[in-house]
């Protein structure tokens, strides 16, 4: 031990304070334990501080710029100016306000929040570290921990980030200026989103990506409504690329990439990089705790949220699949509810997930295929949105709601949106799943004319064969 | 091969008796046909097979006394992969590895709400065993706790967890969930203690029917999933309109046929489904035996209905007084003689009918009618004055025409055959309409001011208490004299307090001095 060392005592360590974290933290002091939260780095974690949240002001933001100079058809001229800086700095603000907010969420809740990096010491006590020499540490003896510690971006070997030429999403959030070209590697759903908000902003966006088609792991009448759009924004796609290197080239760089044949070369001002996201378990000293990391490295958990040890926890991404924020709210919560004894499991029947682009993508549950592979009689019902008034009122004719039923006896497995406001519509089938809605229960249920969520009314009847409206 | 295990026959009924076997190895049963009799505590039911196919072993003998979620017979099935239906008993046997896929259903999915799969793991029960009986087979919280009283949770158990819960105070929202499993259980008692005692009322959460059909149930009092049906519409149960009136009539013939097995159809019959949220006194209340229920409709209820109506809408003043009336009293019985003569028997309801015509014709207000609608007074010309009447089946209440141009004869001749003909229930309905002001003699049974209520749309109503000698001061001396207490009730939106007691003045000075009737 460490001269200056003290040592407390805690009923629940929680490490990380991101959506996985403070939540764990928040219900667990709700549940009357004695729980210590540590961050290193800001509260609200990836999602609050470089993730959703930035990026869903980025998007929302260019999107109003995008929209007024693009309503002619519906009568209307303009063209606004968009001052990158001031987007940035009211971005900043929000995320600054919902980040005390967690602070103080926390604290009222009686969370003791330290800040520090924690590293565990056995698998019954954690060192916590403070930033900058001679701060000394602290250690703490925990009845229980949560690890959710999350993720971070990965960085492609001779990509390193440099926040100047290689940028993360992280960075891309924080420009402050719109770059004239950029060279987006990695087509997932971070890359198409940010891809979308530059080539919006008047940025002359590449998007190289190693498989054939953007957004792998969604159905590819899905990718072809987004991919369309984006490319109908000016977008180039280049698939089945692998970037090899980049080079400086005066005011810009060079991005080089493996080709069948030869190799293909690229030339923009920036690079954004987003090809996945990693666990973040290097700062634990996991070790000490006889917890090993598996598959990509990250930590496998029971349906109680459980690792190995049935005291210590894991959460959010560091858990793994999906990396999603709603996931961690979800496992922070049952492991809380677990460590108080309480019945809990994760067992949700889907897990909903959106992705923002233009437009957005909202799934929840199984694809028909997933369905059927699984043994259903599978039915399907799917509204396009060209029938659809209210979208025709958006100036929208592309995407579709797309439901997966059992045939036999009506349950809804699962949903496929492609529509604006496709992550709220989403909800509905998400409650329908959790509940063991039938086809006929959500037929039966009235939805408002003239909203978006009519599609989701009329794909259900479309499963049941009893279509109105298409 | 399709092991039919006994289902929970009653509403948390543990075990039941085989009585009797209406199938033997080797017989040929359709779906519903049925396989025995089941007698449990509650009832004795029929136990009807849930597949069509051929008995191939019979698991207990007359006698046995069966615990739910055993196996009681073995049907073998033409097409054995298809394991019931929606209909099917709760599957109880968690360590049947067999029947897993046929519960779990496909790819892990478990159709049950969240509240139910935490209630499983809250007493223990892995839900992918369950069986559910809600809409397309959906796992429901009764279906959670059949399957934890048979698979060998016991009650206690049960019961601990959910005080568990219920003590287990100090998180968001929690108190909610425990109120979900308190109210769950109470309904599940009270279910029990209502449970009715003849079998041939359903229980069902979900019934196919037209909607003329749900409005027949509706009219009839009666819920649509407790009537009874043998017939299927895309194999969900499924009830036309003869099935209602014929369980509405069924229900009737109980409750006439002895009062206590009426009040349990009753009870069970007309509660909503959500009777265990009822407050512990209402429980109570329909569960005591001493109450003797008896339908609120008919002549009853339209009685009640315009009660209803005319003191929510007009809002009543009751004006009091008395008429002291020496000379009334003698001259009816100067008048009386000469009636007789004429096969009439002269009442003093006449008198202060005429009374009544001289009151309303100086004060037309009281003849009058709001019509709300058109925002206006109507003050009618005619004088038609409406005579309650009670009858055995309740009140009536006649109306005698144009007062104002009948003598005093005539007018009595008029009262005693309506009156007459109220009672034997012989008025036509026009009878009882338009009427302009009513009376009501309550006096005639006894007592001497009332409250009486407007009969709607009327805007008054004159109430007679009994005519008898009683202490009034004259000259400052007490003496007695016939008296006439007069109870008026305005609907004071039309008339006001000082209008009231004016008139019931004028309607005092021609009954104090009937020879003024004469200008009538």
């Amino acid at each position: 031990m460490v001269v200056g060392d003290v040592t407390t005592g805690t009923d629940v360590l929680v490490i990380g304070g991101g959506p996985g974290g403070y939540v764990a933290a928040i219900r667990a002091a709700q549940l009357d334990l004695d729980v210590t939260l540590v961050e290193m780095d800001a509260y609200g974690g990836t999602c609050l501080n470089h993730g959703c949240i930035p990026s869903k002001a980025m998007i929302s933001a260019t999107d109003i710029a995008h929209q007024a100079r693009t309503a002619e058809d519906m009568g209307v001229f303009a063209d606004p100016a968009v001052d990158l800086q001031g987007m940035v700095t009211w971005k900043d603000r929000l995320v600054r306000r919902l980040t005390k907010g967690v602070e103080s969420l926390c604290e009222n809740a009686g969370v003791h929040l330290v800040e520090g990096r924690a590293e565990f010491a056995s698998h019954e006590q954690a060192r916590i570290v403070k930033g900058g020499d001679g701060q000394g540490s602290e250690t703490v003896s925990f009845e229980h921990a949560i690890i959710a510690t999350g993720s971070r971006a990965i960085e492609l070997p001779g990509f390193e980030f440099d926040g100047e030429r290689i940028l993360s999403s992280t960075d891309a959030l924080a420009l402050d200026s719109v770059p004239d070209s950029m060279v987006v590697v990695g087509g997932g759903y971070i890359g198409m989103e940010l891809a979308t908000v530059y080539q919006k902003l008047g940025c002359d966006v590449t998007v190289v990506e190693q498989l054939d088609d953007a957004l792998p792991g969604f159905e590819s009448d899905v990718t072809d409504v987004v991919r369309g759009r984006a490319e109908d924004l000016g977008i180039d796609f280049h698939f089945g690329l692998t970037v090899d290197s980049w080079t400086e080239t005066g005011d810009g760089l060079r991005v080089v990439a493996d080709a069948d044949e030869g190799e293909a070369a690229f030339d923009a001002e920036r690079c954004l990089v987003a090809v996945g996201r990693q666990p973040v378990t290097d700062t634990l000293n996991l070790g000490e705790t006889g917890i090993v990391t598996g598959e990509r490295g990250f930590i496998e958990t029971d349906d109680q949220a459980r690792t190995g040890h049935d005291h210590i926890f894991a959460v959010g991404d560091v858990a793994g699949e999906p990396l999603l924020a709603h996931k961690a709210f979800k496992e922070g919560e049952v492991a809380a509810e677990v460590i108080a004894g309480e019945p809990s499991a994760l067992d949700s029947q889907a897990m909903p997930a959106a992705v923002f682009t233009d437009p957005e993508i909202g799934t929840v549950g199984m694809t028909e295929a997933e369905a059927s592979e699984a043994g259903f009689d599978t039915v399907v019902g799917q509204m396009p949105l060209r029938a659809s008034g209210r979208a025709l009122t958006l100036d929208e004719r592309e995407g579709f709601v797309r439901v997966v039923a059992d045939g036999e006896n009506g349950f809804v497995l699962g949903a496929q949106i492609v529509a604006p406001d496709a992550s709220e519509m989403v909800a509905e089938l998400a409650l329908a799943i959790e509940m063991g809605a039938t086809l006929e229960d959500v037929a039966a249920t009235v939805h408002i004319h003239p909203t978006l969520s009519e599609a989701v009314h009329e794909a259900i009847k479309g499963a049941r064969g009893q279509s109105i409206h298409y | 091969m399709f092991e039919f295990e006994l289902p929970d026959v009653g509403e948390g009924v543990a075990e039941g008796e085989i009585v009797a076997w209406h199938v033997s190895v080797g017989d040929t049963v359709s779906e519903d046909e049925v396989l025995a009799e089941v007698e449990t505590d509650k009832a004795v039911v029929d136990l009807p097979s849930p597949v069509s196919g051929t008995i191939a072993e019979l698991h207990a003998e007359v006698g046995d006394v069966v615990p739910v979620g055993d196996i009681v017979v073995t049907i073998e099935t033409e097409d054995s992969s298809e394991v019931g239906d929606e209909d099917a008993p709760a599957e109880t046997d968690a360590g049947d590895a067999d029947e897993d896929d046929a519960h779990t259903g496909e790819g892990g999915r478990v159709f049950a709400p969240p509240n139910v799969r935490r209630l499983a793991r809250e007493i223990g029960v892995d839900i992918s065993t369950v069986e559910g009986t809600g809409p397309s087979g959906r796992v429901t919280e009764e279906d959670v706790r059949a399957a934890a009283g048979a698979g060998g949770v016991d009650d206690e158990t049960v019961e601990s967890a959910i005080s568990k819960a219920d003590t287990d105070d100090g998180h968001e929202g929690g108190g909610d969930e425990d109120k979900e499993v308190e109210s769950a259980v109470k309904q599940a008692t009270t279910k029990r203690d209502d449970t009715v005692t003849t079998a041939d009322t359903a229980d069902r959460e979900r019934t196919l029917a037209a909607p003329a059909t749900r409005k027949l149930a509706r009219d009839n009092g009666v819920r649509i999933d407790e009537i009874p049906t043998d017939k299927e519409r895309d194999g969900e149960p499924f009830v036309e309109p003869e099935d209602v009136r014929a369980y509405a009539g069924a229900i009737v013939e109980a409750e006439t046929a002895e009062p206590a097995t009426a009040e349990a159809t009753e009870t069970a019959g007309r509660e909503p489904a959500d009777a265990g949220t009822a407050s512990p006194e209402a429980t109570a209340q329909t569960t005591e035996a001493s109450v003797t229920r008896e339908p609120y409709r008919g002549i009853r209820r339209t009685i009640g209905e315009q009660m209803e109506e005319s003191v929510y809408s007009a809002p009543h003043v009751s004006h009091h007084d008395t008429a002291v009336v020496p000379e009334l009293v003698e001259t009816r019985e100067q008048l009386t003689p000469r009636a007789e003569d004429r096969g009439i028997s002269l009442t003093y309801l006449p008198f202060v009918l005429k009374a009544l015509v001289a009151g309303l014709r100086e004060y037309p207000v009281l003849n009058s009618e709001l019509d709300e609608e058109a925002g206006e007074i109507l003050y009618k010309q005619e004088y038609h004055i409406g005579i309650a009447v009670a009858t055995d089946a309740g009140l009536m209440v006649p109306v005698v025409e144009d007062v104002d141009e009948k003598g005093l004869v005539t007018l009595a001749d008029e009262v005693a055959d309506l009156a007459n003909r109220a009672r034997s229930r012989d008025l036509e309905p026009h009878e009882m309409q338009g009427g302009t002001f009513s009376v009501t003699n309550f006096g005639a049974i006894g007592g001497e001011y009332a409250t009486p209520i407007i009969n709607y749309p009327e805007t008054a109503i004159l109430g007679l208490g009994g005519l008898e000698q009683r202490p009034v001061v004259e000259d400052g001396e007490v003496v007695a004299r016939h008296t006439l207490p007069l109870s008026l009730s305005i609907d004071h939106r039309v008339i006001d307090g000082a209008e009231a007691a004016q008139f019931v003045n004028t309607l005092k000075e021609y009954l104090e001095n009937p020879s003024l009737l004469l200008l009538e």
